[in-house]
Parts: C-alpha cells; sequence; structure tokens
C-alpha cells in the first residue's frame, strides 16, 4: 500500500512538500446530541472558552492554561454536565504547541466532550487533575513520559511505561523514528 | 489494620512480577503487606512499551490496523474495528450493511473467544484446572472459524477502512450456527462448572469491591464497571455498526466484587451467542466494502471515536494532515484504566486475594502498554 | 574339577537366554571368529551377546535422551505469542505428548520459550530470568518479534531479537507461530539436544521451516553401536 520511495537524485534536502493530491480539510458537524452537550458546556465554562468546535457527538472547547483546573471543576460540578469520567487524556505534538487534550465523559446525563489546553513546547507546564479523577494520575504520567509535559500537583511522576535513564521524548515529533540503539 | 495493637508491625514489601504466571503477561506490581492484609499496592507497567502510536505515525493508514491487531492480542478484530471506524468517521464514508454486519459477527466471535479465555485464565488463578481446558477447546473452534474466514488465526487484519477485505465463504451461515451450537454448549459447560460452584464462590463472593463513584473515577468501563452496578454499554448508549437492530440485554451486576465481574462475562458470551444468531438471520447479501480510493487518505481533521471492547471501552483520537499517513494516533486502552482501580480494590483484602482480583480485572497488557 | 586340554569349558547358560544365531559367548568357539580380537580386547558384539537385552551408550548421549524427552519449559508469555503458546499446551494440540510441562519458576526449567516482543525494560530481568535457570538451558525464540523486532522493527523501545540477550537454540518464525510450528520447534529442538550431546559442541541453531520438506532425518535415529 506504500508508495514508493522517491528515487536517489533526490537526496538532497527537499522540504517536507506535500505529494499526492490537494489537502481537503472535513468540516466540522455536531448532531444534535453534540449541539446539546456544546450548549451545556458553553452555560458552564462561560467566558473561560477561547474556541470551540466538535464533529458529530464530541464538541471540544478550548481553554487558557491557566484556567484549566477551574474548568475542569465547572465541567464536574455543573448540574447540567457532570462529568464524571475522565475518559481518555492525551497529547498531540504541532511542534508549535503542544496540545493536551481531556476527554471527558459523563455516563450519567450522557455527554461526551474534549477540554483541549495549549501549552508551549518549551514550557510545558499545567495543573494536575488528579484531584478531580484517579485516572488522570496514570496519563498524566504516560503523557510525561512520551512529551515531557510536567504536571504540578501530581504526587508520582515516575515513569510509567518507560524506564529510569530514557533519553529524549518519544512522543515528540521531532523525536527520529528509527532512532534506534543497538542494545 | 492488626486486630493486636499491642505488636509492633513493620509493613513488608512483596514483589510479584514480572515474570508469574498470575499477571497474565508482563505485568509487575508492588504489595506492601502488613501480616496477611494489602495495606498499597504499586503497579508497574510498560514492560510491554512496543511504541505502537510513534510507529503508527509513519505507517500508512491500512498498514496501522496491522499494529492495531497486535494491541489487545486477545480481541484483535475488536481492535481493527474501532480504527477502520476512526478513519471511516473521518472519510465520511459508510461501509455496506452486509461489510457491517460481517464486522459484527466477527467482533462478536472475537468477545466470545475472549471470555472463554478469561473464564479459562481466571479459573486456573483460582486453582482449577479444567475451565481452562474447556475454554481453549471452544476457542480452538472459534479460531478455525475465524481461519477459513481471515486465513489467520490471530492476526487477521480482516476489517478494513471502507468494509472487510473480502467476502464470507458461501458456506459460512451453516458453519458458524453449527460452531454457534457447539460453544454454547462449552459455555453452558464451563458455567455449571464453575459459577456457583462452593469453593469458587467462597474465593470470589465479597473479595475486591469497588462502589461506583471510585470505579467513575478511575475510567473502570466494560464488563468490570457493569459489575458494580451501571449499565453503561457503547453498543448500546451510542450505538454503531449494526448494533441498534439488533436485540440484547445488558448485564448488570450488584456488588462490584470478583465474582460479579466473572459472572458478567460468562452473561456476555450468552448474549453474543444471541447477537450473533439475530446477525445470521438479518444478514443479505451485498457488496462488503465501500467505493472508496485504494489508499485511504481522510481530510484534515481530528475524531475521537469509542467503542465496546470485551475488556472495556476502547478510544481512537486520529488526527490528519490530509496525507496518506496519521498525523496522530492516540489509543485509549481499556486495560489501562481498568488497572487504574487496582488499587482501591487491592486496599484491605487479603494477598491471597490478590492473584484473585487482578484476574478478575482481565488485563492484557499489549493495550496497556501498547 | 579338572579338565584335559582340548576340552570345551563347560559354559552355564540360563535357558531363558535366547541367543542370537549369529552371536557366540565368550569362550565359547561355536559360530565366533576369535581372530577379529586383537590383544586384550574382546570380539565385537560380546556384551551384546553376554548380556542381551542390555546396550550400551554413552553417557552424554543417555543424557541427552532423557533431557530431550522431558523439557520443562518456563511460564512465560510476553506478547500475543503467548495466547498461542497457551493454546499449544492445552487439550487441542497438547504439547504434554511430546514430554513438556509448563514450570513458573526458573529454577527448575530447562527451556525459555521467549514468546513475543522484548522491549527494553524487559531486557534485564529476560537476562536475570535465564541466568537463574540451571545448566543445561535452551532458548526457543518464538514469533518474529522474538527472532528479528518483527512488525516493531526499529521501534524506540524495542529489542530487535532475544539473540541480542541470551543464545537462542530454535528460531521459530511467524507472526503468531501457529500451535503446529510451535510443536515443530520443539521436535527440532529435542533433535539438536541429542545430536549436540553427539557431537559434544552446542551447534548453530535451528530456523524452523528453513530445511526443505522431505530432507532425511537422519539425526533421529537412537543408533547404540
Amino acid at each position: 500500500m506504500t508508495e514508493q520511495q522517491p528515487p536517489e537524485e533526490q537526496a538532497a534536502p527537499r522540504p517536507a512538500a506535500h505529494r499526492g493530491p490537494p489537502i481537503e480539510v472535513a468540516e466540522e458537524v455536531l448532531d444534535a446530541r453534540g449541539e446539546h452537550t456544546a450548549g451545556a458546556l458553553r452555560l458552564a465554562l462561560r467566558d473561560m472558552a477561547l474556541e470551540s468546535g466538535g464533529r458529530d457527538d464530541v464538541p471540544w472547547v478550548r481553554i487558557a492554561r491557566e484556567n484549566l483546573v477551574r474548568a475542569a471543576e465547572a465541567c464536574v460540578r455543573s448540574p447540567n454536565i457532570r462529568m464524571d469520567m475522565l475518559h481518555c487524556m492525551f497529547a498531540v505534538d504541532y511542534e508549535e504547541r503542544i496540545e493536551l487534550n481531556y476527554a471527558l465523559f459523563s455516563l450519567g446525563n450522557g455527554h461526551k466532550a474534549l477540554l483541549k489546553v495549549d501549552v508551549p513546547p518549551d514550557e510545558a507546564r499545567v495543573q494536575s487533575l488528579t484531584g478531580m479523577w484517579e485516572a488522570a494520575g496514570w496519563y498524566e504520567r504516560e503523557t510525561h513520559d512520551l512529551f515531557g509535559v510536567e504536571f504540578d500537583g501530581n504526587p508520582d511522576m515516575s515513569p510509567l511505561i518507560l524506564y529510569e535513564g530514557f533519553e529524549g521524548y518519544p512522543g515528540l515529533r521531532s523525536f527520529p523514528l528509527h532512532d534506534y540503539e543497538e542494545w | 489494620m492488626t486486630t493486636e495493637q499491642a505488636y509492633d508491625t513493620v509493613d513488608m514489601m512483596l514483589n510479584m512480577g514480572p515474570q508469574h504466571p498470575a499477571t497474565h503477561g508482563v505485568f509487575r506490581m508492588v504489595l506492601t503487606v502488613d501480616g496477611e492484609r494489602v495495606v498499597d499496592v504499586t503497579p508497574h507497567i510498560g514492560y510491554l512499551h512496543r511504541g505502537s502510536e510513534k510507529l503508527a505515525e509513519n505507517e500508512s493508514y491500512g498498514q496501522v490496523v496491522t499494529l492495531f491487531d497486535r494491541l489487545d492480542y486477545v480481541s484483535n478484530l475488536n481492535n481493527e474495528l474501532i480504527f477502520c471506524r476512526a478513519a471511516e468517521r473521518l472519510m465520511g464514508i459508510e461501509p455496506p450493511e452486509r461489510g457491517q454486519y460481517i464486522r459484527v459477527i466477527l467482533a462478536e466471535l472475537n468477545r466470545l473467544a475472549s471470555h472463554l479465555l478469561f473464564i479459562g485464565t481466571y479459573a486456573i488463578d483460582l486453582g482449577a484446572m479444567t475451565p481452562i481446558m474447556y475454554g481453549f477447546r471452544e476457542r480452538e473452534r472459534i479460531q478455525n472459524m475465524f481461519e477459513s474466514v481471515t486465513g489467520a488465526r490471530m492476526m487477521h487484519n480482516f476489517i478494513r477502512i471502507g468494509g472487510v477485505k473480502e467476502d464470507v465463504p458461501s458456506d459460512f451461515v451453516p458453519r458458524v450456527r453449527a460452531l454457534l451450537d457447539d460453544v454454547e454448549r462449552g459455555v453452558q459447560e464451563c458455567d455449571r462448572l464453575l459459577t456457583f460452584n462452593e469453593v469458587f464462590l467462597a474465593r470470589t463472593r465479597g473479595v475486591g469491591v469497588i462502589d461506583l463513584p471510585t470505579a467513575l473515577s478511575c475510567g473502570l468501563t466494560g464488563p468490570s464497571l457493569r459489575a458494580s452496578g451501571l449499565a453503561y454499554d457503547v453498543r448500546k448508549d451510542y450505538p454503531y455498526e449494526v448494533y441498534p437492530y439488533l436485540s440484547y440485554k445488558v448485564p448488570v451486576g450488584e456488588n462490584g466484587d470478583c465474582w460479579d465481574r466473572y459472572y458478567m462475562r460468562v452473561l456476555e458470551c450468552y448474549e453474543s451467542l444471541s447477537m450473533i444468531r439475530q446477525c445470521l438471520d438479518q444478514m443479505e447479501e451485498g457488496p462488503v466494502m465501500a467505493q472508496m480510493r485504494r489508499i485511504a487518505r481522510p481530510p484534515k481533521g481530528e475524531v475521537y471515536v469509542h467503542g465496546e471492547n470485551p475488556r472495556g471501552d476502547i478510544g481512537v483520537f486520529l488526527v490528519s494532515d490530509g496525507t496518506d499517513k496519521p498525523y496522530r494516533v492516540k489509543v485509549r486502552p481499556p486495560s489501562f484504566c481498568n488497572l487504574v482501580s487496582l488499587r482501591p480494590m487491592m486496599r484491605d483484602a487479603y494477598i491471597a486475594d490478590a492473584v484473585a482480583i487482578l484476574g478478575s480485572l482481565d488485563i492484557v497488557l499489549g493495550e496497556v502498554d501498547r | 574339577m579338572e579338565i584335559e586340554r582340548g576340552q570345551a569349558l563347560p559354559v552355564f547358560r540360563p535357558s531363558s537366554w535366547e541367543r542370537p544365531r549369529d552371536g557366540r559367548f565368550f569362550d565359547s568357539d561355536e559360530g565366533g571368529d576369535i581372530s577379529t580380537a586383537k590383544g586384550n580386547s574382546p570380539a565385537p558384539n560380546l556384551i551384546r551377546n553376554a548380556a542381551p537385552g542390555v546396550v550400551t551408550a554413552r553417557l552424554d548421549d543417555l543424557a541427552a535422551l532423557g533431557r530431550s524427552n522431558s523439557l520443562w519449559t518456563l511460564t512465560f508469555g510476553l506478547a500475543c505469542c503467548a495466547i498461542e503458546m497457551i493454546s499449544t499446551h492445552m487439550a487441542h494440540h497438547d504439547l504434554d505428548r511430546f514430554g513438556v510441562v509448563t514450570w513458573p519458576s526458573p529454577r527448575q526449567s530447562d527451556v525459555m520459550i521467549v514468546a513475543g516482543t522484548v522491549v527494553k525494560k524487559m531486557a534485564e530481568p529476560i537476562k536475570l530470568l535465564y541466568e537463574q535457570m540451571p545448566d543445561p538451558k535452551w532458548v526457543i525464540a518464538m514469533g518474529t518479534c522474538a527472532t528479528s523486532g518483527g512488525p516493531y522493527y526499529r521501534s524506540y523501545s524495542v529489542v530487535m531479537g532475544v539473540d541480542h540477550l541470551v543464545p537462542v537454540d530454535v528460531y521459530v518464525p511467524g507472526c503468531p507461530p501457529r500451535p503446529e510450528a510451535l510443536m515443530d520447534g520443539i521436535v527440532k529442538l529435542q533433535q539438536k539436544i541429542k545430536r549436540d550431546a553427539k557431537e559434544g559442541v552446542r551447534s548453530a541453531p535451528v530456523i524452523v521451516g528453513s530445511e526443505p520438506e522431505s530432507a532425511p532425518e537422519a539425526d533421529v535415529e537412537e543408533s547404540n553401536d
């Protein structure tokens, strides 16, 4: 399925140009369930939301880094939302920023939403959410392992899936893919 | 903790793993024990971290499916299904109905195989040798069926973006019906042998109890969450594929102990059997693959989808930058989150019950570490 | 008892001893060609005739015979291949037929079946387990991950094959190998153990599936001469 590698005369450094048909952008449309959640989120977060969007039944809201704990508390406490489960937490490296995503689920009210927080790569540091969900601890340790994001307030930041002494953060785009050392 | 406060007790560390037959893989936990009681447990994972998410960034969408096969290596087809659904959602394509039926039949068969493995290994964790023989006998039948359909016993790469690789063999429906009768007998046999066995009840009833708020806070999902009394099933709550056309019950437990977690899976086996029978009745002839380009190239965007795996709620976050390789693939592995709840479950348990509690979570280390 | 010169010695022959027709007994002149003996050494098939039903072998061969037919494997599943390894041990394929028994402790095991991906975090425990096993010990690398890294080739956290850590005797390729392939690997290991005992060296590792299908298997024959 992979395309053939370019021939050798292209050994000169070339920009990471996109080969193939022009890139389309998928339009983001929320369905009725997603609109309902998005409305409830807007009410709960009010002025904290910087940006919002979503696809199907998962709306997302981008918030500022310093508002993270306040926004998470609002999501948990607000009676219309009550996000009782931290479904997942992960980072995406966009090189100029690292985007932390918190997938919040409300099993009681049937809401799903993503909270997005941008952190700069050179000062990747946010507040920990271990006080709100017990599951956050392991996700934060994993994100720390792979992306080097620091979480203030997490009591245990020892390596979870990597080992002591691993150099570099393999989740980052700058980490070479086949950087293999002979063991 | 201790009954006699007159004694000075010192907590002792007890290491278990990474090589231990009852850890279901390379899982290590350090128990802090006070006499016979477990005070605290520190799980250590990462002994199978293979960097799947990073590797997926350099492979085309079709190739990523093979990496998903190897995440939860007991329920491979369920894993393929979730990634293909994520890519399809991003591309805005819908697989044809026959393709969806085949997907659901295979996924439910795989759920049966996974639960049979659980019943067997859980029994062997508790000291019973026979059920694993029964479980693997039925599992072997299901794997033979997979082999005739997909060509592989475990790593199928059969569910593709846009449908399934090819249509099933012509004798698929009668063979699956015959298989289901055999497997149903096997499940009943295990059920009769184990479920209300006096010793089994004594080992599992009231052991490793977790209440619902703690379970939710830990992110526990799947049969383990339903054992705590919440009927949350992605197939029912956020239906996908052809699940809305099927009628089935979601078994819910009462106590959230090890026995409930075991029994949920036994009941799910019966539900899966009935689901597959309904699928076979409803399935009609037709195409199995959607019309699409040979190389999947989803438009730029991101999507978060989740589905029901035998172990719990699996989620996939897929970021596409418009090229033929994903920009970022993140898996929300159910076993990873189920392991978080090990700590509250083990608190104040006996050392002898530690294996029973760990076994009842039915973890697969391949997806815990990825 | 006086015996005159030239008279045959009386030989005690229990009636239950069935002597082969072409054989001869010590000192007996019937059917024997004493000229094949040299110096003090007796005639070649002396012992066989003196004690029928007794075989002679080198102690190494006998030990290898015993070892190869009761291989205790370490219960050590790493990843996906472990499921197929369990399948091989279970009722349908029944590895017990080959004398293979799983054992959870490395101190009592002979064979380590490395079933699955070896990652760098697991490298030290694997070495430790191997060192804990008593000699003689053998290693079977099961699956492509354990032989070469497989689908995780050159991933940042994966060791490219368990032979970077411990010496491997049999490679079983496949992702995962079928139970039949693992059984083939076990049989190959049994042959290798016997062959190595005969030759007195540790021979090169065997790769399952690399030989032609109808290769003459000379090394399986049990000859005692």
